[in-house]
Parts: C-alpha cells; sequence; structure tokens
C-alpha cells in the first residue's frame, strides 16, 4: 500500500469484518430465512405448485404403487415356501399290504421329513362334500381316486431344484408309484414374474425418477428467470455462490417433499380403499393374506426420495443455469 | 489503493478496450473518470469489479494483484467495494431497508447489526423516513441516494460509481457529488465514471481522462506498490 498522503492520514475506514461465531449465527439465520422465504414464495404461486406437486406426485407414486405390488406378490410366495410339499400318487390297483409297504420305503428316505397318507375313500368324501357334485359322484361304480401320499421334505431338498428331482425320481421308482409330482413350478413361475415385476419397477422408477428431476428442475430455472435481477445484484454486492444458490435449493427440496407427501398420502387411502376388499377375497379362499400399505417406513422412504430428487432437480437446474446470470 | 500496472483488456474478437493502463490512486483519493463513450471507462470500472479480467498487466488493490484472484475468492473481494450504478440496480420488490440490507445479509451481519448499520447509512443520505418504502414509490434522485447508501453501508474502502448522476438534472447531480465527497471524507477512496464535465470542473479534484483505451491525462504518481 503506498504511503498515505497528509490528506489521507486523518482517515481510516474500517473494511467489513465479521467473526466466525457471528457469521455461522447469519449463516443459520439465512437458511431459517430462506426457507420461510420459499415456503411463501410456493403458496404465493397456489396454482403453479399445485401442479409441480401434482406431477411429482403421479410420477412418484406409481412405481411406488408397483413396488407394493411386487412385495405382496412376494408375501404370498413366502407363505407357499413354509408348506411346499411332494405329491405322490399310488397305483389304483396297489392293495392295503402294498400301499403300507410304499408308506414304509419311503419313510425311509433322509430328506423326507414328514408324510401324511390320504385314503381313497376319504378323500373321496372331502371333494363330495367340498365340491357340491355330491349326488353326481354317486353314480360313479369305482373310486377313481388313486392313494396319495403328502410328503413334505427337508428344507434344503426344495431350496436345491436338482436334489428335488433326485428325490422325485427314488419315489417313481418304487413300485405301484404311477407319479410324483412338486408343486414348485407355478411358484417358480411367480417367482420369475416378481423377479420381472422388481425390475420393471427399477425401470420405471429411474425414468420417473428421471422426470422429477426434469420437472423440478425446469421449475427452478423459471424460478432462477424470475429473479435474475436479484441474483445479479447480490453477486455484484459480493454474494458466494452458495448464498445464491440457497434460495433454489430449497425451493425443490420442498417441491419434492410436497410432491412426496400427496403420492404417500395417496398410496395409504388407495390401500386401506382396496385393504377391505382384499381381505373379504382372501377370507373367502381360506387364506390368511392381507394387503400390505406403505407402512411408516415406506412413507418415510417415499419423503425422502421426493426430498432428495427434489434437492437433486434443483441442484442440475442452478448448475445449470446459474453460471449464464453475469452481472453487466 | 488502486493501481493500475500497464493493464490491457483485449475482448474475444479482437477489440482491444484497454491498453497498457497505468493508473494509481491512493488511499482517500477522489477521482473523476471521463472520456468518450467507447474510450474504456466501463472496462476499467469492471476490471476492478472483477467482472471481467486483464488479458495483461497486473491490477493491484491494497497492495495485491487481484487480476488472477480465484473465482472463489471474487465474493469476498466484492465486499470490499461499493459500487453505485447508473440504473442503481434496485430490487422493486423489496423495500428501501431491505436493499441496503443486502450487502450485510450477504456478508453474514447479525440482524441487530444490519438494522444499526442499515439506518445508519440511510441517515447520511438522508432517507431515513423511507426505509419501509419500495423504491418504486421514489423520485430518480432518492433512488440513487438508496443506490449510494446500499455502496456504502458495509463501509468499504473503495467506492465505484457508473454515470452515478447520468440520469439526474444539474442540482440532484450536484448533490449526489457532494454525497460522494462526504465519503471521501472519512477515508473511503472514490473512483466516479462520468460524462458530465461541467459539474466535475466546478469540483476540485483529480480528472482521468480516458481516450481510445489509454490514460490520457491524470494517471496519477506512478508509485510501485507494496
Amino acid at each position: 500500500m503506498p504511503q498515505p498522503s497528509s490528506q489521507t492520514a486523518r482517515r481510516g475506514a474500517v473494511g467489513a469484518k465479521v467473526g466466525l461465531r457471528a457469521k455461522i449465527g447469519a449463516v443459520i439465520a439465512h437458511h431459517r430465512h430462506t426457507f420461510e422465504d420459499s415456503l411463501i414464495r410456493l403458496l404465493r404461486d397456489p396454482f403453479q405448485t399445485l401442479m409441480t406437486t401434482l406431477v411429482v406426485a403421479i410420477a412418484l407414486s406409481l412405481p411406488a404403487t408397483l413396488l407394493l405390488v411386487v412385495d405382496n406378490v412376494r408375501q404370498i410366495e413366502n407363505n407357499f415356501d413354509s408348506f411346499s410339499q411332494i405329491t405322490v400318487y399310488v397305483d389304483n390297483t396297489a392293495s392295503q399290504q402294498q400301499v403300507a409297504e410304499i408308506q414304509e420305503k419311503i419313510q425311509s428316505f433322509s430328506e423326507v421329513t414328514s408324510l401324511v397318507y390320504v385314503d381313497p375313500k376319504q378323500a373321496l368324501n372331502e371333494f363330495t362334500e367340498a365340491s357340491g357334485f355330491g349326488s353326481a359322484l354317486e353314480y360313479l361304480e369305482d373310486n377313481p381316486l388313486p392313494p396319495v401320499f403328502i410328503i413334505e421334505p427337508a428344507i434344503d431338498v426344495l431350496s436345491l431344484p436338482q436334489k428335488a428331482q433326485k428325490l422325485i425320481a427314488k419315489m417313481v421308482n418304487i413300485d405301484l408309484v404311477d407319479d410324483a409330482q412338486i408343486d414348485m413350478l407355478w411358484l417358480q413361475r411367480l417367482k420369475s414374474l416378481t423377479e420381472l415385476g422388481k425390475k420393471v419397477v427399477l425401470a420405471l422408477g429411474s425414468a420417473l425418477g428421471l422426470g422429477v428431476l426434469v420437472i423440478i428442475g425446469n421449475s427452478i430455472r423459471l424460478a432462477i428467470h424470475s429473479r435474475r435481477e436479484e441474483i445479479i445484484v447480490v453477486k455484484l454486492v459480493g454474494g458466494t455462490d452458495a448464498y445464491v444458490r440457497r434460495p433454489f435449493l430449497y425451493f425443490g427440496m420442498l417441491q419434492g417433499l410436497f410432491g412426496a407427501l400427496l403420492a404417500g398420502i395417496m398410496l395409504i387411502i388407495g390401500f386401506w380403499w382396496l385393504g377391505g376388499s382384499v381381505e373379504n377375497i382372501s377370507q373367502l379362499y381360506g387364506s390368511h393374506f392381507v394387503l400390505r400399505g406403505p407402512g411408516f417406513q415406506g412413507f418415510f422412504a417415499l419423503l425422502g426420495t421426493g426430498f432428495l430428487l427434489g434437492l437433486a432437480g434443483a441442484w442440475l437446474a442452478v448448475s445449470k443455469h446459474l453460471n449464464h446470470i453475469k452481472p453487466r | 489503493m488502486i493501481h493500475f500496472d500497464n493493464v490491457s483488456k483485449r475482448f474475444p474478437g479482437g477489440y482491444e478496450a484497454l491498453s497498457g493502463v497505468n493508473l494509481h490512486l491512493d488511499a482517500g483519493e477522489l477521482a473523476f473518470l471521463t472520456g468518450h463513450s467507447g474510450a474504456g471507462k466501463s472496462t476499467l470500472l469492471k476490471l476492478l469489479m472483477l467482472l471481467e479480467r486483464p488479458t495483461s498487466g497486473a491490477l493491484l488493490i491494497n497492495g495485491k494483484n487481484v487480476s488472477r484472484l480465484s473465482n472463489y475468492r471474487i465474493p469476498s473481494y466484492r465486499r470490499q467495494l461499493g459500487v453505485v450504478f447508473q440504473d442503481h440496480q434496485l430490487l422493486m420488490d423489496r423495500t428501501v431497508f431491505d436493499n441496503v440490507a443486502l450487502p450485510l445479509q450477504v456478508a453474514g451481519y447479525s440482524r441487530k447489526e444490519t438494522g444499526r448499520r442499515v439506518r445508519a447509512a440511510l441517515d447520511s443520505v438522508g432517507l431515513l423516513s423511507k426505509e419501509k418504502q419500495s423504491p418504486l414509490a421514489l423520485s430518480g434522485g432518492e433512488q440513487q441516494r438508496v443506490g449510494i447508501a446500499r455502496a456504502v453501508v458495509h463501509k468499504p474502502r473503495i467506492l465505484l460509481a457508473d454515470e452515478p448522476t447520468g440520469n439526474l438534472d444539474p442540482e440532484l447531480s450536484a448533490e449526489i457529488m457532494n454525497l460522494f465527497q462526504r465519503f471521501q471524507d472519512v477515508g473511503v477512496t472514490v473512483l466516479i465514471a462520468t460524462h458530465d464535465i461541467d459539474l466535475i470542473h466546478r469540483l476540485n479534484h483529480r480528472i482521468v481522462r480516458l481516450d481510445q483505451g489509454s490514460v490520457a491525462e491524470g494517471g496519477g504518481a506512478y508509485a510501485p506498490a507494496l
């Protein structure tokens, strides 16, 4: 600095200096003020806010619904996993003695945990009662139903298809055993369907998540545009990039959160509305199946997703558009 | 305080707005920057605000070369400056108070300190009674005085003004210039770009005349910066 002249010696303007503590306090105050200001701005333009919120809510609720559907189907799978059985059909001509022998043989297999014998007569009676074909079945001369063993295999057999196939082959090889079937095929189909469903959720979720980013990014772009003057002045008086960015990040965050909140409410109401009918149906089929909604965890996960997507969308828009706004 | 050492600014396209400018202002000095349109006044001020960077040469502020300052440090550099614009750049959706408070908010002053300083600044330009009004409700001269209050509210060491009297009648212009002299009196280095030759010849201050991107007169003592 050059030597002060006599004219300047009496002067000494002090530059703006602020202590660290005061600065942190001011940053917190600015955060709070920005939050309130963003909220007020959103409420001041209810139509625009409602539109964005609605679009975000729809974009979020679609994959969320699908995810819940997949989740519910997997619940069905898990219920069936616990009592997967192998059914062994014995030839109709087998005598009581032979059936007993077969039973002994099956029980000797180490892979078999338990075994139930279904007597043909007993089965026919049950069928007559349950099916309502009672009088028609009386015209049958012979009982067409074969003696059946219902086998519960060890868990490791069920989880490994090769082991299950081996066990079935062993049983079919027994004399007078017509067939042995494992009721897993449809379960496997269901499983591959839910796998597919999970992938669809992922793809749809990514696409719609991207959509949310774009929607919020666009609304931030508009907000940046309408506050252009302000941004320029703030930059001119020494506002940092973080300071300039802050209101827009809050704006995006709030929009994401609002959208997610609406999506969550829509899901809860929708699943509550469907839940009653589903319960009726599953009771008619004698099942304990209950439709599971998003629950607390799902609801907050949804809010978190909306919040993060809003923040990310705002961040993208801000970093893309803010640099274009330069003081003249 | 302000020292241009052989500063040139060439814009993309080859137009050389400033060529080899040497200019020195002591701390607490007040100087007028004149010249025809296109002589480089605006470019010189933009370099001082770091809105543009010199193509060559060194720009020393308070002995520090700021021409290569990283973008990250620009905000804190600008807080040392106060700038008055011809079109005053006020935000019309805020009160006079909020406009003047902006540099303090940006710098992280507490609410209490902000209120105290904003009122002091408004008082110094004679607009304390208008703090709650919108700038739209004020006359052109009053708006410009709000702009000046905003430029000095954080007590900058350097005050720059770009055609501050451009839109005002002679009487108001003289009033505004008086204000600038009062800030000089408390130690602020003031540089005012202006067309208003008649007015500044009546005031007894240094006049720096730019001509085609160079200093034609009044560049000042060439003292090496420390």
